[in-house]
């Protein structure tokens, strides 16, 4: 199987789902980066975002978790799978190598 | 968001209870329209979720942003969750990637499982690309026949802005639709109306003689022409200057192809030859481009119109000038045609009524109604309704232009028929093979694409085979349709997109039904062994496509026997005179007085039996006069008649038969006012008894003080067609002297050639200069009827052609039948049954079918043939035995095509079929 690509966008729900462990479902998902990131994200596309990583095969889904707030309806609930777990990782690898080959004065320039 | 959920109900989808309960709080309910979207658009498997979550977000969106802004954003996610804009369930990871249908390993196992499945059916492989090829070589061919007809005259640059001026009307009664109109036309249009931008005349003069040097031509066709000609026609002079080709008196133009049959190498340009005669004498002054085929005139050269003084006549009333008008840059005809009423008003109607003695409102009221109407020039080849003798040359016809079209396309249709007829006969041997693959992991949209892939490559290979069919038959299709087509993809780049075209249409008409039907079917129910996957549907499919096939033959079949029954109609009805063994020796006016002498000389022969000399001969090649008579007792009316001017041999000569009186005799010396008419006259006039000694009166001779020339009636000539038989016989007289013209020669010899020697001995010592040409009566006459003689055979190759591959077809499918139900007469067999009643059961099936499609085409055969007949004025009367006929051939070919398989599968030893397995 090819190395699946990680977006950026992709990687933002998959690390919100790893974050919000069990309670990640949909709408809690957008809530959250809505919140925490003061991005705001429309509902169809963390959706349609979900969708594609559980075909990439990132996440993994089943259904549960009926309140009384969402009228009865059940949610889809999202867990990371390995697959998602080591894209995760290898995308922070990236990051912190990169970060690392930053000179440090430059660094303490920034006021990082 | 509590006080949200307390009032909601917790499980329901019924929408209206819902809204009722939620009255309440409306503004802080998402919006209605949205929700209901959402409930009846949802994608598959995702509607609880979705919903759920909606409703959540749509919580948090009232807190944050405010009700306005919740409702807008609950909207907006609606419209983009909803069906089609979101898929359903996410699809199921695959861990093995699957190639492209077009991916080249798999265009070569297509091809490579395709070749497979042709070297293991020979048969039926075969079958399908010779009955592919020839439907597609026969449609190729009618295209090309087709476009050849509809690109008459297109040549020209401003072909959709010529028109021509064309004559029609009645006059007593009689109707005239004329292709040529009088000399003054051209020019008082011209002046009057500005909007014609040019105009020209043509006055074709057949095939005079043209004497260059010592050598003498006659087979070149010429016309007078304007000098504006090479205006309003675009026909490119290759010498000479087109401004001023045709502007002097006693100036030619010829073709490139005259030019070389007349002068050889040497250039043409400035030389002088002699027309009609040795006196007058023409100057070259350009030399054109050949007129291309498809044009509806073909002359070979024109000389200017300034030579002939009739082209300055102001007669009104004598038409011989095809006259054409360039229009300027958008104009419509219609508009000019209109204006067209006042014209004739002014001109053509006061010397008519000089001409019939009675005033305009007179004659109206009689039937006499004359106008000047416009015809596009690229309708004049198909579409003109004129006289055919009154054109330039025999035109083509549109019914007959959409009527092989339509047989074209019938071909194509059958041939792709039999394909899918065969493909899908054949699915139980490719049930396993599918159900296999699918087992395997085959996508149905892999097999489609593999099925189709078989089928676009056979249609490929057949394609190409019906290409050089096509090359093949072509010269004997243009002599068969009197054209001159060509194959040449240089001159004609658009074939080959079309040929791609049709590729891809007949592969996907005739592939995708065998394609989509094969690929349906289910691993289990396939392999489970069940030999019959398919259901009675595909059976009804395939015998309904029998029934079409038959159909179409069938019908073509009647078409063809009515059309041969009526040519043999035409060719053994009794004319009413003896048109074989006799021969016509034609332009013998030049001799002038010597005409009647040599005449008489001819009679001398022994091989010769009887000689006379006259101008007019019953065909439609050689003129009728007309002529206006006033019968005895209704001088009042002026009656157009036919009129033959003929000597005393003329009626014993054609055999003709006189009903009451007696012939022209040079023992009464007043015959000279003497007239015989035909029975058709008779009635007309109302003369049941007493016919001999009334009287006639040309009103236009000058005899009698002034009130014409009276005939006396001497005898009755029993009615004899001299026209074709498309056209009623009209009333007719023959008055002796005018007779100078041609000479009609019966001969009772059966070796002709001798004879035509000797007569063209006698006919050159006169000297006269003249070429001696002749012809047959017989001949004339079945070049009347070409066009019907035409279609009938090209009508009977289509209809064998259609057949042809009905049967191909029929053939494939006894063979499929007879393989499937080997063990069923392996068991019949055991049990007793005879050979004679397993050919008989094998046979049935296709016997329906072919019965059931001669129940359908007799009414359509009878009704389309009863229209065709229609144009004939004596014409057969349609039988049933015709379609008996037509049926018991069809179920011959049928039971010769189907038992050729019911034999062989009867014949095998029941020990055979029934120990496989």
């Amino acid at each position: 199987m090819k190395r699946a690509f990680l977006g950026e966008l992709e990687e933002i729900v998959l690390l919100t789902v790893a974050a919000l462990q069990e309670g990640a479902y949909c709408a809690s998902i957008t809530q959250t980066i809505d919140q925490q990131m003061g991005r705001s994200i429309s509902f169809p596309t963390v959706h349609t975002t979900l969708q594609r990583l559980q075909e990439k095969g990132f996440v993994a889904s089943q259904m549960g978790g009926a309140t009384a707030e969402r009228g009865g309806r059940q949610k889809r609930l999202f867990t990371v799978t390995v697959a998602g777990q080591r894209a995760l990782i290898e995308c922070r690898q990236v990051r912190v190598y990169l970060w690392e080959q930053i000179p440090t004065p430059i660094l303490n320039l920034w006021g990082a | 968001m509590g006080s949200l959920s307390n009032d909601k109900p917790h499980n329901d989808g019924l929408p209206e209870r819902r809204t009722s309960a939620d009255r309440r709080d409306s503004a802080r309910r998402p919006p209605r329209w949205a929700t209901w979207l959402m409930s009846r658009f949802s994608p598959a498997g995702l509607e609880d979720e979705l919903q759920g979550d909606l409703l959540e977000m749509y919580a948090y969106w009232v807190k944050t942003n405010g009700v306005r802004a919740a409702r807008w954003r609950y909207g907006l996610a609606t419209l983009r969750l909803i069906r089609p804009f979101t898929p359903s369930i996410p699809k199921q990871t695959c861990y093995y990637s699957q190639p492209s249908s077009f991916h080249p390993a798999m265009l070569r196992n297509y091809l490579k499982i395709a070749l497979r499945q042709w070297r293991k059916n020979k048969l039926y492989s075969a079958i399908n690309m010779l009955g592919l090829s020839i439907g597609l070589a026969t449609c190729l061919l009618i295209s090309l026949f087709v476009f050849d007809e509809f690109s008459y005259d297109r040549y020209n640059r401003d072909a959709d802005r010529i028109v021509r001026v064309v004559l029609r009307g009645t006059l007593n009664g009689e109707q005239i639709r004329e292709a040529n109109v009088m000399a003054p036309v051209a020019q008082t249009l011209q002046d009057r109306f500005p909007e014609i931008q040019s105009t020209t005349r043509l006055r074709s003069i057949g095939t005079p003689t043209i004497t260059y040097g010592d050598k003498i031509f006659r087979d070149t066709q010429f016309a007078f022409a304007d000098s504006t000609l090479l205006h309003v026609f675009t026909l490119p002079l290759l010498k000479g200057d087109a401004q001023r080709a045709l502007a002097r008196p006693n100036t030619l133009i010829i073709s490139q192809q005259a030019a070389k049959k007349i002068f050889g190498t040497i250039d043409p340009m400035g030389k002088v030859v002699a027309l009609f005669d040795n006196k007058t004498l023409y100057t070259i002054t350009g030399v054109m481009a050949n007129v291309p085929p498809n044009s509806h005139f073909h002359f070979d050269g024109f000389a200017s119109m300034t030579s002939l003084a009739e082209a300055n006549s102001s007669n009104w009333l004598q038409s011989n000038f095809f006259t054409y008008l360039l229009l300027a840059e958008g104009r419509d005809y219609r508009q000019l045609e209109a204006k067209l009423g006042p014209v004739v008003e002014t001109h053509m109607l006061p010397p008519l009524e000089k001409l019939l003695g009675v005033s305009r409102s007179a004659f109206r009221q009689k039937g006499t109604n004359l106008g000047l109407f416009l015809q596009p020039l690229t309708d004049v080849h198909l579409y003109s309704d004129l006289k055919p003798e009154t054109e330039l040359e025999p035109g083509g016809d549109i019914r007959y232009v959409y009527l092989f079209g339509a047989i074209a396309l019938f071909m194509l249709l059958l041939a792709c028929i039999n394909f899918m007829n065969l493909s899908t006969a054949g699915a139980t041997k490719r049930a396993r093979e599918v159900g296999i693959r699918k087992v395997l992991g085959s996508e149905r949209n892999k097999l489609i694409a593999q099925f189709l892939a078989e089928s676009s490559l056979l249609t490929s290979l057949s394609l190409i085979l019906a290409v050089g069919l096509t090359w093949a038959l072509l010269p004997f299709f243009n002599t068969e349709s009197g054209k001159e087509l060509n194959l040449n993809l240089g001159q004609m780049p658009c074939l080959v997109p079309a040929f791609v075209l049709v590729g891809i249409l007949v592969s996907g008409l005739a592939g995708s039904y065998p394609a989509f039907f094969l690929s349906s079917f289910k691993p289990i129910v396939v392999l489970k062994g069940s030999n019959t996957p398919m259901g009675r549907g595909s059976i009804g499919l395939r015998s309904s496509l029998v029934v079409f096939q038959f159909f179409i033959s069938i019908s073509l079949m009647i078409g063809t026997m009515v059309v041969y029954r009526q040519l043999h109609y035409i060719q053994s009805t009794k004319l009413g005179y003896d048109k074989d063994q006799v021969m016509v020796l034609e332009g013998t006016r030049v001799l002038g007085k010597n005409e009647t002498l040599f005449a008489r000389q001819l009679a001398q022969d022994s091989r010769v039996s009887k000689v006379s000399v006259s101008g007019f001969l019953p065909n439609n090649r050689y003129q009728t006069g007309l002529i206006a008579m006033q019968p005895e007792g209704q001088e009042a009316k002026l009656t157009r008649l036919a009129y033959f001017g003929i000597d005393d041999q003329y009626i014993p000569t054609l055999n003709m038969t006189l009903a009451v009186g007696r012939n022209f005799s040079a023992a009464f010396p007043s015959d000279s006012s003497g007239v015989i008419i035909n029975q058709t006259a008779a009635r007309l006039f109302g003369w049941t008894k007493n016919v001999l000694g009334r009287t006639l009166t040309n009103p236009a001779l000058p005899a009698n003080g002034g009130k014409g020339k009276t005939y006396r009636v001497i005898g009755v000539v029993n009615d004899f067609h001299f026209r074709s038989l498309h056209e009623q016989i009209a009333p007719l007289v023959m008055v002796l002297g005018d007779n100078s013209g041609s000479i009609v020669v019966k001969f009772r010899a059966k070796e002709v050639t001798p004879l035509l020697a000797s007569l063209q001995r006698q006919w050159n010592g006169y000297g006269t200069g003249e070429p001696f040409t002749y012809s047959f009566l017989d001949e004339i006459y079945q070049s009347m009827h070409q066009s019907e003689l035409r279609t009938g055979h090209l009508l009977l190759w289509f209809a064998g052609l259609t057949i042809f591959i009905a049967c191909l077809g029929l053939f494939g499918l006894a063979t499929f039948t007879a393989e499937q139900r080997t063990k069923e007469i392996g068991v019949r067999k055991v049990l007793g049954a005879s050979v004679g009643s397993i050919v008989s059961l094998l046979s049935k099936d296709f016997l329906k079918l072919v019965f059931l499609a001669l129940v359908i085409a007799s009414p359509v055969g009878w009704y389309a043939m009863s229209r065709w007949l229609q144009n004939f004025a004596y014409k057969i009367n349609l039988e049933w035995w015709v379609f008996v006929l037509a049926g018991l051939l069809a179920v011959g070919v049928t039971l010769l095509t189907v038992s050729y398989q019911s034999i062989k599968a009867a014949l095998v030893n029941p020990v055979k079929s029934l120990r496989s397995e």
